[in-house]
């Protein structure tokens, strides 16, 4: 994966890119085993949080890797650009969350998972980034 | 804010990759900053004007470009 379109030979975004990857698989794992946790067993109390907290770790571990990116890398107009990016990722997710809300109380909706914010977040900072990079071109 | 890196690179034949490499920063950097669309830190055009051997003010100036 290829998340900045930078030099390739660039090691933070190399570094950022295998980290990411690597939580995102113990996103999908952690997710799991949340999930037949939660299904099969049934937990009471402080597992019940536990298990419910497992996949949101790596998630918060992703922002922390952002900041970190950011530390490492060394071309500020990269730097620049994904600030940007993330926060057109933050306000998109946050703009289509609350029509969704109002649409899904008032409107009979069909209910929006809460489970599908971080992928959408994601997809939204990947648009972004793109627009972004458009408006440097 | 305008520039006058283009001349600069210009004058010494150098594309947008080698003064990227020369900074240590992307060739899309040296192009945002060129067309004017990304200003530079202070350590930025610091490093620039002594690339050039000039002063930041010989190379940016606050006008619209």
């Amino acid at each position: 994966m290829k998340f900045m379109d930078c030099k390739t030979n660039n090691p933070a975004v190399w570094r950022f890119t295998f980290r990411f990857i690597f939580l995102m698989l113990l996103y999908a794992v952690f997710g799991v085993l949340s999930t037949c946790g939660l299904l099969l067993w049934h937990p009471n109390g402080v597992l019940t949080w536990l298990l419910a907290i497992l996949p949101a770790i790596p998630i918060g571990g992703a922002v922390v890797l952002t900041g970190w990116y950011m530390r490492e890398e060394k071309d500020e107009f990269q730097s620049a650009v994904l600030v940007q990016s993330l926060l057109g990722g933050i306000g998109a997710t946050l703009v289509v969350t609350t029509v969704w809300g109002f649409l899904e109380n008032y409107a009979h909706f069909r209910r929006l998972d809460i489970l599908m914010l971080w992928p959408l977040y994601l997809v939204f900072v990947g648009i972004s980034y793109g627009i972004v990079k458009a408006r440097y071109k | 804010m305008k520039n006058r890196l283009r001349v600069l690179r210009a004058e010494r034949e150098w594309s947008q990759a080698d003064l990227a490499e020369r900074l240590e920063v992307s060739r899309q950097s040296v192009n945002a900053i060129e067309t004017g669309k990304y200003d530079p830190s202070l350590p930025l055009a610091f490093k620039l004007a002594r690339l050039f051997g000039t002063t930041i003010e010989a190379i940016f100036s606050d006008e619209k470009s």
